[in-house]
């Protein structure tokens, strides 16, 4: 921001470039080492995991080939559009052949860096972000073009404009009440401003058959991810944190190879469901985790904990914007008119959205429903619900969702936690509780 | 005798293409948000030569192929089973208009607006060319009871599915597609409002109705020229028929196709707005120039005022209709995301199947023609209800997918 | 059947011994530098106790924050399942637990069979547990154990700062350069306590009757104030810092097959 006393003032303070480039490369050793780490985990918890699992381990890492292919592409002239948070519209992205990342970041040490920004009680999301940036680590943030970020919390508002100071940032404002018809009138407005801006970045026209395939592409990718969870709902036969792997690759990957991975995974897993080649014993505790996101690499901590504790809990569904969430809901076109596309697509990211950060005319009971279903359908024993402390949007919904689910007898926690390795002693206590009292429901749970 | 045998040929040849078309869409059409679209545009188009059975088979005993008629009992359908007890055909809440020649069915409306008066005399009735035998209370109960049984069986069933002005509105949005505009929507209060104009309509004809009959029924003439015989008199007896869009299509869809004959069609016509033509005036053919350009910017922009569409929804609204009516729409509460894709691609902007939570989410303004179940991507969340038992589901459509 | 429960807490380890589902001897250790080390001797010395020899025990569950370093297990048990099993075993008629260890609290829900149904922990930091007390009974220049008889000679509490123990400490100095009367402020530390403990039993939902375990049930000052908060009777079993080493067993001969 410019201040007619000194000119151009950041909110971060300049450091010497050797010092950034320290703490980088420091950061991101111990980044590799972690992404190794729990794809060991992983694979230990689950010996028998599927050779398909490989290609999603490989674009897990951050540094590796998918990088490698970005930055050829962007040397051949394709634009890279990064976003913050599941509400950028994507299809558009896509439509005009430019290349879509999320950034929000999961780097734990990150978080400290940005302690030195911004207070502590700002959400771990937006701190590490901040500190990705102070020292370029976010690989993909650092090669893309401009930043979408949808404005749809305080710190994404604030982080904006700290990332100002160096980027392209292009903000995006989405309504709070989600479905009353001055916002959605908004929030088209807002869909259309963006798909100028990108048009003008990458120069190309994003014309009603390009944005079509793009759609259609969405549309494919929905279709994988339901395939995958529609398995999920019977015996385990993929462990959550596999499946939330490939949940999350498809942030970064591209679509349409994720896609093939994807389909080629569920294949796989189709035959061992006949096989009965279950991945943990069939009365493992059925969790469901609902909450702020959890965001590869570092903050594996909680599914870590859950899958690997005595007694062991499997995740058989999640509610988070960096899981199950993702890709769940389709763009639904009526007619592939121009303004019906844009319209489907402005609405697949406000009224399907079951995010908090929204309210309606009936409170956010699209996500009450959205969880009572999946606890029917995948016979969810138990429910962790995760805040990142901080988040006062899903912190704020916990008690009308406990009492809702006490009365329905479905145990439920409330799990609060950083981005930090120490409290993991203090967390394992609380989950390996919680999941022998899944335990002890389960064996107590008349049989039919 | 062969005449007969012939005609039944004809019509079991018609009956077995329509059950044809309708097994092969069921089973060849695999992209499930276009199946339950293209079974009701065959639907549509199949029931256009069945509304208008007269042209090719003509009444039991007379030949009429190739028929050229000109009265509007003219190749009626059924006017020899039926006789003097109905002569002008049977109602059925379709907009398929009293005035064209060939129809099997007449539409309610010109039935209750003439029927009203002198609903106590029998006889030759007054200028319409024609000996009743019964009277014209009877007649009237039995308009009504037939509407209100239809009503309740199949309810806007017949606006979504047969109803061929239904089709000319879904044609206007085939076309506007070909030419890739988008369409336009109606803000939520016009909408509503639109939607009580309908029973408006309907209250405004009843009362002209009555008012251009008062010399005969009360035998005091309240508007000039409403004594019988006379010339406002003749035409005037069906007020709404003189604005209403169907009769001009109708009538010179089939002048244009040879079915009537244009001269004598266009003879009786004085083409001034304010006097009335027999079977086409300037202010019918307004009016379906200014609905035909709404129904391009306005998906289904006639449905939403249809008066014949708001006698419906009365007799299938209120509770003792409601309770037995027979095609409902259901929501599943928990399957519902609130996605609002239902909203969206509703024609005639139906929004209570989005905001209600769940249950019975039928809406007087709803025309059932599926297209919020066909587009609902969650399984199970909305379905078809017939007689109360589910038929049809929203299913995950993206399983189609290529 | 012989089992036996090892629970490794912060400041000591305790073992318990059980055969056939009843109590036969038990030992205590203080941990120091080497918790590992303090449970070995412990276990010998329950073992002695109980004149048995190693090889007879069948199952040894392990419990507490150290459970992982406890020198031998069978299998581990969490504290809280072990709170439930030992609340239900010391009186039929438990359905809630109150541990208060030396560094954190905890509430568990149980039913007749000692089956854990809910939990609720206080542990962001120490001032809702035994540490507090250590502090503050320094910070009044008072012997721990006669912390608890001085606050009941008061009638009132003077007011001090409950959120952090570092603030809390500084508020007693200050409390005691006024002339404050020690019992007063000794009661008010008890009373700052026991409304951390109570708001977090209410969290859980208390059901009757309370069974009041950990170390600090020892104590007739926190009893008191936090019988008075709760506005209820506390059942305090005979020993209650043996309460997670009990559980523990008893978990262990349920596992024996």
């Amino acid at each position: 921001m410019a201040t007619k006393f000194e000119g151009n003032v950041k909110a971060i303070p300049e450091m010497p470039p050797k010092e950034i480039e320290e703490i980088r490369s420091s950061m991101e050793s111990v980044s590799r080492k972690v992404i190794a780490e729990n794809i060991e985990r992983m694979k230990k918890t689950w010996p028998n995991r599927p050779k398909t699992m490989q290609y999603f381990d490989e674009i897990s890492n951050f540094f590796g080939q998918r990088l490698e292919d970005i930055r050829a592409q962007k040397e051949a002239g394709k634009k890279i559009v990064a976003y913050s948070c599941m509400f950028a519209p994507i299809e558009l992205i896509l439509a005009a052949g430019a290349i879509p990342v999320r950034i929000d970041s999961g780097w734990y040490d990150a978080a400290k860096l940005g302690d030195k920004i911004v207070p502590v009680e700002v959400c771990p999301v937006i701190r590490s972000a901040i500190g990705t940036q102070m020292v370029n680590l976010s690989p993909y943030l650092e090669l893309s073009d401009a930043v979408i970020i949808p404005l749809t919390c305080d710190g994404r508002t604030k982080l904006s404009e700290i990332l100002r100071d160096d980027r392209t940032v292009w903000t995006m404002c989405p309504p709070r009440i989600k479905d009353s018809p001055e916002s959605r009138k908004l929030w088209v407005e807002e869909v259309k401003a963006v798909k100028k801006k990108i048009e003008d970045l990458t120069g190309t026209e994003i014309t009603g058959k390009r944005l079509r395939s793009a759609i259609e592409l969405t549309q494919k990718a929905t279709k994988a991810i339901r395939r995958l969870q529609e398995i999920r709902k019977g015996n385990p036969v993929i462990m959550g944190r596999d499946a939330m792997l490939v949940n999350q690759t498809s942030m970064w990957d591209d679509l349409k190879k994720w896609m093939q991975k994807t389909e080629e995974l569920c294949d796989e897993l189709e035959n061992r469901i006949e096989q009965k080649n279950w991945a943990c014993s069939p009365d493992t505790p059925r969790v469901m985790v609902t909450g702020t996101p959890m965001i590869w690499p570092d903050n594996w901590k909680i599914p870590n904990l859950i899958e690997e504790s005595n007694p062991q809990g499997v995740i058989v569904v999640d509610e988070l914007c960096s899981g199950d969430r993702l890709l769940y809901d389709p763009v639904g076109v009526d007619e592939w008119t121009m303004s019906d596309m844009i319209d489907a697509v402005a609405d697949r990211y406000t009224l399907a959205s079951t995010c908090p950060c929204f309210t309606s005319e009936h409170g956010n009971e699209d996500r009450i429903n959205w969880l009572l279903d999946r606890i029917k359908e995948y016979r969810v024993d138990g429910v962790i619900y995760y805040v990142l402390r901080g988040c006062i949007l899903y912190a704020m919904e916990y008690a009308r969702i406990k009492r809702i689910l006490d009365r329905m007898n479905v145990p439920i926690y409330y799990l609060d936690t950083e981005y930090t390795r120490e409290d993991v002693g203090q967390m394992k206590t609380r989950v390996e509780a919680f999941l022998e009292m899944l335990e002890t429901r389960v064996a107590l749970k008349p049989v039919n | 005798m062969t005449e007969i045998i012939a005609e039944m040929l004809r019509v079991a040849i018609i009956a077995g293409v329509i059950f044809a078309g309708i097994l092969a869409i069921l089973i060849w059409v695999k992209d499930q948000t276009k199946k339950i679209s293209y079974l009701r545009l065959f639907i549509q188009i199949a029931a256009v030569p069945v509304i208008f059975l007269g042209l090719i088979i003509g009444p039991f005993g007379l030949s009429q192929f190739p028929p050229v008629g000109n009265a509007p009992r003219d190749a009626l359908v059924g006017t020899e089973i039926l006789g003097a007890s109905f002569p002008d055909g049977l109602s059925v809440p379709l907009l398929a208009c009293y005035y064209p020649s060939g129809r099997t069915v007449t539409c309610p409306i010109w039935q209750i607006q003439t029927y009203i008066f002198p609903f106590w005399s029998t006889g030759l009735g007054f200028g319409w060319g024609v000996y009743y035998a019964n009277t014209g209370l009877e007649r009237l109960a039995i308009v009504f009871g037939l509407v209100i049984v239809m009503s309740i069986v199949l309810g806007r069933f017949f606006c979504g599915w047969i109803c061929p002005f239904g089709l000319y509105m879904d044609l206007m949005i085939r076309l506007r597609k070909t030419f890739k505009k988008g369409y336009w929507k109606l803000s939520e209060r016009v909408n509503i409002g639109l939607r009580q104009l309908r029973y408006v309509i309907i209250a405004a004809f009843l009362i002209l109705s009555f008012v251009f009959g008062t010399q005969a029924i009360i035998g005091l003439q309240l508007v000039p020229g409403t004594q019988s015989g006379e010339y406002v008199y003749d035409y005037y007896s069906a007020p709404f028929c003189q604005i209403c869009p169907m009769k001009p299509l109708s009538v010179l869809t089939e002048s244009a196709l040879g079915f009537m004959d244009p001269t004598s069609v266009f003879s009786q016509n004085t083409g001034l707005l304010s006097e009335a033509g027999y079977y086409v005036t300037s202010l019918n053919v307004s009016v379906l120039a200014l609905v035909t350009i709404g129904a391009l910017a306005f998906r289904r922009f006639w449905c939403r005022i249809c008066p014949l569409g708001g006698l419906i929804s009365i007799f299938n609204r209120f509770p003792p209709f409601k309770w037995v009516s027979g095609v409902r729409l259901n929501k599943i509460e928990e399957k519902c995301t609130k996605c609002g894709i239902c909203k969206r691609v509703c024609p005639p902007q139906v929004t209570e199947v989005y905001e209600e939570k769940g249950g019975d989410v039928t809406s007087p303004a709803c025309i059932l023609c599926f297209r919020c179940v066909e587009m609902c991507p969650y399984e199970d969340c909305l379905e078809i209800r017939v007689a109360g038992k589910p038929i049809y589901n929203s299913r995950n459509w993206l399983e189609g997918l290529k | 059947m012989i089992a036996a429960g090892i629970d490794i807490g912060t400041q000591s380890a305790k073992v318990a011994i059980l055969k056939d589902g009843e109590v036969l001897s038990r030992s205590l250790a203080l941990c120091g530098f080497d918790p590992k080390e303090a449970a070995g001797q412990a276990f010998k010395e329950a073992l002695k106790n109980a004149k048995l020899s190693f090889e007879k025990v069948e199952h040894i569950t392990a419990t507490g924050a150290g459970a992982a370093k406890a020198p031998y297990s069978h299998s581990t048990i969490s504290m809280m399942g072990a709170d439930a099993q030992a609340g239900a075993y010391f009186f039929s008629s438990a359905r809630t637990v109150i541990d208060v260890g030396a560094e954190e609290a905890r509430a568990v829900s149980c039913d007749e069979n000692g089956n854990m149904l809910n939990f609720v922990l206080n542990s962001r930091c120490a001032a809702g547990a035994g540490t507090f007390i250590e502090a503050m009974a320094r910070a009044l220049e008072v012997e721990l154990e006669e912390l608890g008889p001085l606050s009941l000679k008061a009638e009132k509490a003077s007011p001090i700062n409950a959120s952090c123990v570092i603030f809390s400490e500084s508020d007693v100095v200050s409390l005691i350069h006024r002339q404050e009367p020690k019992p007063e402020i000794a009661r008010a530390i008890y009373d700052a306590m026991a409304d951390r403990i109570s708001s977090m039993a209410h969290r859980l939902g208390i059901k009757p009757h309370i069974v009041l375990v950990g170390g600090v049930a020892k104590d007739v000052g926190f009893v008191t104030s936090l019988k008075r908060k709760l506005g209820t009777e506390l059942l305090i079993p005979e020993d209650p810092v043996f309460a997670g080493s009990v559980g523990a067993a008893l978990t262990a001969s349920k596992r024996i097959r």
